[in-house]
């Protein structure tokens, strides 16, 4: 198969059209990918162009490792990165205020020079290369050839892989992961005798009151000695006393 | 080997001394002042025996102690002196017992809670150390010992100063000596590099190098050493770091410690790098020239006793660079006698400035007046001083400024013309000082301050009487040390240097 | 199809496999065994672990055997060996900070990372014992650098880069207090080393492209053989060096190490400062020794121009710092600059004084990071600088201690600083890069600011109120500070041993 679609250092009609098709579309979903506010189309995008990648694989006569980049990356990786997207709710409202004035421009221009640069240089070297090797490489199958290589050449790179596989799982147990001790889960029946044990008041707490200027939370309760009700006081809103001002009859009430 | 290791001695008793009194309590401080004395006075023993070891007509480098160090480099600990070494060991080892005793009471009169252990420490280590730079014939030991001499002088400026910029002066005096020093490491690495991956000096006096390479390399090593003396440009740092260091840590460091800026020129500029030698030395002159008019005429206008000493040392440090510059022996050795009674003088002068300073709780000049009266003995010791700073005929710096004047007339009369200014200057420094301080009328404030009525006590006449009698007595018959600094000046001229004096006749027929 | 595997000499790979061993064998102690005991039991288990790689390690030196082995992934030389022993020696002495567990409750790492900083459970984990995966964690991190020193092939040495580069990244976050920027600076650390691995991964396409090999020794015959464009050697050899660069720190790749340096546990940002630097300098000596020498034309004046601002950048940023942990972070960008410049003298010397460099400054930046851990008030360290001030008074062992790391650090003779500088120059100055000795001892100048600043604040200042109290250490801290101190004493004052060890390593194998 592979030396049906590749013919070393030719490049055939079909092969360059779909090139061509494909490239600018990898291109706009790496573009998009960055561009995108929404993270799900961030994801999408980058699902098309791993897509449009893989298929590149398959043409350069690598069918093992392009239906890999399809099965695993694409099938497998992004999926389960849009799952978990749709499970913790997407956020759109990334703050894009910029910390360093101009960083956003300066950051598009350098990064188009080093694209301009690396392009013409790239383009100078490849041009004048033939490829070599293809057939050699092939010659017991593709997915043989992986294989050899994997577990010849690379056999200790290979092995060692799996280590970094074990730091990302424990890593991500690490910052991921609650544990929830059995002592702190309380159920309902404590819940109740909680609320009703001495000492505590099981009514709700009061609010601002019938004399109050402002319906906010962070006002406290005024008890009908105009004392501050100490339970109406939140532990995490600090509390805003109102100024003579504020408090004062805003001239609505006549 | 079977000679006794003088050197190894000198330089690591003490070394062995501060690290002993480190271990000292805070509260241990009068033991710790009497150890300090015993201990330095031992060393001072040694010292003499050292000088009676050297023989004065002998080889050039002698009481050689060589070890291995870290022999990948090259590098080994090698001590021996010549007679210029000779003398600034000896100078050291009769001035640091003298300091001790003269810092007797140094510390307890500054604000703060201070350890006086820890000073004496410091006094020893800075001891051991500038020994080792006299007495390291490896370019790398040399330059450790350079550079480490810095950290406990930095201690002494920063933590016992008296002055309120005691901080700025002791940044300011490491900064200055680390960027010289950074200098010099950077021409040290290239002298090994270049000179066969060795620190042997006796085999870098050999080496030949390019005529470039020469010269960076002499820039090198003479901006740090320029930086050390101080010569002009890079003067700043003398006046503040002496204003604020301590009296007796100034007399070090003005008396002994920027010494070793002359004798690094003397004996590294000028034996490594001959040719650069010569062709700098227009530049070296000019500079110091400048420094010994620049020098004396602050000194004029200083309102501070200690600055104003420091800047006459400015001055006197312009003398011994012309004399080293002038390529003569007669000069070269009136300028290395000129580094011995320089450190007599005027670390006599930085001592009776210290005892004055300490009764009056001040160095400024106008807070006296008229003081004469109330102390006549410290008067008297201070005149003596003045006179010896100027170089009176009879005190001993005449001696070397005459032989220095004379060496320097001998191959250009304009820069002994220009230096003969310097002399009149000085004159006028010191003795309007002496003037504004001792004589006229009693300043009133004096009266009100009850040290000021205490005359010198046995502690301080046992501190200056020693140094006044090596001034008059080097005055009338200086021939023991010339006899010993002689060969080393001839050897470093003619052998090293490749220069012969100039016969008085020829010079005339021109 | 069949194929025989390729020979594995598994005593070659003893070193690492045991680390990679024991940090399997960790993760299942945190899976399996009681919480309470997990400590008690990683820390020997680490312990053990490190002990017998270095005991494979000396005995691989001693068999004086060097082997290609694994299918000529990975070689075992006498550099290589020698890099691998100083990352496990230095792992050793940061384990001991890791573990340090008496200057706080339950150490400096935080009990559960997920806990969202400043929440309520957050304040109640405060007094928990801090998470334990640590240790597995470290010691993947540790066998990743090893053989990232020990790669033949550049597909082996990424994956190697990956393996110690994503344990770091997550070491970063794991701060017990200002999680807030502990997370920050681990996501920076991510993000940019990211990007940096996408470079080095591009870079080693290019030059796959270029010789048709990834393995040292096919690139070098390419660089002379290859008839493909050297464009692509080029540009795949800049992007090698991006990736590299980054992890050394050395400008203008250098932004993210003061934050990083800051945010992380201050026990891991020892651990980064020494063991990643000898790990990343030993990738980036094998790469270009083995793999480049023969264009050394091309990159020696841009990696060239790179050192020289890292030393100048490094220095002058680092006197602007007013954070000891940004302080050391710049000081360590600068210290990249002089490996490099030694680095780049592409000489034997070249190779054996980065060597050498890499375990000197590795033991002080250890032992400095460990007094940063000791500086502590109410609210964990204090690593503001202003709060330093006084310290001297407060506790005199320790601050002469950090004086003397910060004089080391400044290269002043005795200390390992120094014996280092002078290693890398004059292989620098042998390597004709003298106009690069000269900006680094330029900027050791500048250098030498910052660190006198923190000496001046730390004895010259007065204690205020809220100066710090120095705790007092636990066994393990001691440990490490006394190794890293005794050390950076020994290197300085007789650095025989470590020079022989470093000239006996030889060269790479190619």
């Amino acid at each position: 198969m592979s030396t049906v679609l590749a013919l070393a250092g030719e490049v055939t009609t079909g092969e360059a059209a779909t090139f061509y098709i494909l490239a600018p579309i990898a291109l706009i979903g790496a573009i998009g990918m960055v561009w995108a506010r929404n993270a799900v189309h961030s994801a999408l995008f980058l699902v098309l162009t791993m897509l449009s990648l893989g298929v590149f694989y398959i043409l350069q006569a690598g069918p093992f490792i392009g239906m890999v980049q399809i099965i695993v990356y694409t099938g497998a990786i992004m999926m389960l990165f849009l799952f978990v997207l749709m499970l913790i709710g997407r956020d759109a409202s990334d703050s894009l205020i910029e910390t360093l004035r101009g960083q956003r421009t300066v950051a598009l221009l350098l990064g188009i020079g080093f694209a301009g640069l690396l392009c013409t240089g790239l383009g100078r070297a490849v041009g004048s290369m033939t490829s070599v090797g293809l057939d050699e490489a092939n010659a017991a199958g593709n997915t043989q050839g992986i294989a050899r290589d994997l577990f010849t050449k690379y056999v200790f790179a290979f092995e060692v892989t799996s280590a970094l596989l074990i730091t990302a799982a424990v890593g991500a147990m690490l910052l991921a992961h609650v544990e929830k001790v059995k002592a702190e889960k309380v159920t309902q029946l404590e819940m109740m005798r909680a609320r009703f044990a001495p000492g505590n008041y099981p009514a709700p707490k009061p609010g601002p009151g019938v004399f109050a200027a402002t319906n906010s939370v962070a006002a406290p309760g005024l008890l009908p000695d105009r004392t501050v009700a100490g339970r109406s006081l939140s532990a995490l809103v600090p509390t805003r006393e109102l100024t003579e001002a504020e408090a004062a009859p805003k001239g609505t009430e006549k | 080997m079977s000679k006794f290791p003088f050197l190894t001695l000198l330089v690591t008793l003490p070394l062995l001394g501060a690290l002993i009194l480190a271990f000292f309590p805070r509260s241990a401080g009068e033991l710790a002042k009497r150890f300090a004395l015993v201990w330095t006075l031992v060393v001072f023993a040694l010292t003499v025996g050292a000088w009676l070891a050297f023989k004065a007509g002998g080889d050039r480098f002698q009481l050689k102690d060589d070890y291995p160090w870290i022999p990948q480099w090259g590098v080994r600990f090698t001590f021996e002196v010549d007679g210029i070494a000779l003398v600034m060991v000896a100078l050291i080892g009769l001035l640091v017992p003298l300091i001790v005793v003269a810092s007797w009471k140094t510390v307890e009169a500054l604000d703060g809670n201070r350890s006086v252990p820890a000073y004496f420490a410091l006094l020893l280590a800075l001891q051991g150390m500038m020994i080792g730079v006299f007495a390291a014939s490896d370019v790398l030991l040399f330059y450790v010992f350079f550079e480490a001499m810095l950290v406990p002088m930095y201690f002494l400026i920063g933590s016992y100063g008296s002055h309120q910029r005691r901080q700025y002066a002791a940044v300011k005096f490491f900064l200055y000596s680390l960027v010289g020093g950074l200098f010099m490491l950077a021409a040290v690495i290239g002298l090994w590099v270049l000179g066969g991956n060795t620190f042997d000096w006796h085999t870098l006096v050999e080496a030949e190098f390019t005529t470039w390479a020469e010269r960076w390399m002499f820039l090198g090593f003479f901006v740090a050493f320029a930086i050390k003396a101080p010569f002009f440009p890079f003067h700043t740092w003398l006046p503040d770091a002496g204003s604020a260091a301590p009296a007796p840590a100034a007399a070090l460091l003005v008396a002994v410690m920027d010494k070793v800026g002359t004798f690094g020129i003397l004996r590294y500029c000028l034996s490594l790098f001959p040719n650069a030698s010569k062709y700098f030395a227009p530049l070296a002159i000019a500079l110091a020239l400048v420094g010994i008019i620049y020098g004396a005429l602050l000194a004029v206008g200083q309102n501070d006793l200690k600055r104003l000493v420091s800047y006459t040392s400015i001055a006197h440090f312009g003398f011994i660079g012309i004399g080293i510059f002038a390529f003569t022996t007669q000069a070269g050795s009136g300028a290395v006698l000129y580094m011995l009674n320089h450190g007599l003088a005027t670390g006599l002068l930085f001592l009776v400035v210290g005892f004055l300073v300490a009764r009056r709780g001040s160095a400024s000049i106008k807070d006296f007046g008229g003081a004469g009266k109330l102390v006549p003995w410290l008067s008297g010791v201070f005149f003596i001083a003045g006179m010896a700073s100027l170089a009176l005929p009879g005190t001993s710096p005449f001696v070397s400024e005459f032989l220095v004047l004379l060496g320097v007339f001998a191959v250009n009369k304009t820069v002994a013309v220009i230096a003969t200014l310097g002399i009149v200057l000085a004159a006028a420094y010191v003795l309007w000082m002496y003037q504004r301080t001792m004589q006229g009328t009693l300043n009133p404030a004096l009266n009100e301050v009850p040290a000021m009525k205490k005359d010198l006590s046995v502690r301080e006449l046992a501190v200056v009487a020693p140094l006044i009698g090596l001034i008059l007595f080097l005055g009338f018959y200086p021939k023991p040390v010339l006899d010993v600094i002689n060969p080393a000046v001839q050897a470093t001229f003619t052998q090293d240097l490749g220069v012969s004096d100039p016969a008085p006749k020829s010079e005339a027929k021109k | 199809m069949t194929f025989k595997l390729p020979a594995i000499d598994y005593l070659a790979l003893a070193p690492m496999l045991v680390l990679f061993g024991a940090a399997c064998a960790g993760v299942l102690v945190d899976a399996l065994v009681p919480r309470e005991w997990r400590y008690h039991v990683q820390v020997p288990l680490s312990l053990v672990a490190l002990l017998a790689s270095g005991g494979f390690v000396v005995a691989l030196a001693n068999r004086k055997e060097h082997v290609v082995t694994a299918g000529s992934a990975v070689v075992i030389d006498g550099p290589g060996l020698f890099l691998q022993g100083s990352i496990v020696v230095l792992g050793i002495v940061a384990l001991f900070l890791v573990a340090e567990r008496r200057l706080e409750p339950g150490g400096a790492f935080v009990a559960q990372a997920a806990v969202v900083a400043g929440s309520e459970a957050d304040r109640k984990q405060m007094r928990k014992p801090g998470v334990t995966e640590v240790y597995p964690m470290m010691l993947f991190a540790l066998a990743g650098m090893m053989l990232f020193c020990s790669a033949n092939d550049l597909l082996t040495m990424f994956v190697a880069l990956e393996v110690f580069s994503l344990p770091l990244y997550l070491l970063c976050a794991l701060a017990r207090r200002r999680r807030l920027l502990s997370q920050e600076a681990a996501v920076k650390y991510f993000l940019l080393g990211a990007f940096a691995s996408a470079f080095f991964l591009y870079g080693v396409a290019m030059i796959y492209g270029y010789a048709g090999k990834v393995d040292f020794r096919g690139i070098n015959e390419a660089v002379l053989g290859s008839s493909n464009s050297k464009t692509l050697l080029l540009i795949g050899l800049a992007m090698l060096a991006i990736g590299l660069l980054f992890k050394v720190a050395a400008v203008p790749f250098h932004v993210w190490t003061p934050d990083v340096y800051q945010g992380a546990p201050t026990p891991i940002t020892a651990f980064m400062a020494a063991c990643t630097k000898v790990a990343a300098f030993g990738g980036l000596l094998r790469v270009l020794y083995v793999a480049f020498e023969r264009s050394s034309w091309d990159f020696r004046p841009t990696l060239g121009v790179i050192a020289a601002a890292t030393m100048i950048v490094g220095a002058v940023l680092a006197v602007t710092q007013t954070d000891i942990k940004r302080l050391l972070a710049y000081s360590s960008v600068a210290n990249a600059g002089y490996l490099l410049t030694g680095t780049l003298s592409m000489n034997r010397d070249g190779l054996k004084y980065t060597m050498f460099y890499l375990v000197a400054y590795g033991f002080t930046v250890l032992a400095a990071f460990a007094i940063v851990m000791l500086v502590r008030d109410s609210d964990g360290e204090a690593t503001h600088l202003a709060r330093w001030a006084g310290l001297g008074r407060r506790s005199p062992v320790f601050a002469s201690l950090f004086t003397f790391l910060m004089l080391a650090f400044a290269g002043i003779p005795l200390t390992s600083g120094f014996t280092a500088k002078f290693g890398v120059f004059a292989a620098a100055v042998g390597g004709n890069m003298t106009w690069l000795v000269i900006i680094g001892v330029l900027s050791s100048m500048i250098l030498a600011f910052p660190y006198l600043r923190v000496v001046v604040l730390m004895w010259l200042s007065v204690p205020g109120d809220d100066t710090p109290t120095v705790s007092v250490p636990g066994a393990f801290t001691a440990a490490a500070l006394f190794v890293g101190v005794a050390m950076t004493l020994v290197l300085g004052v007789a650095p025989n041993q470590a020079l022989e060890l470093v000239n006996d390593a030889g060269a790479f194998l190619r």
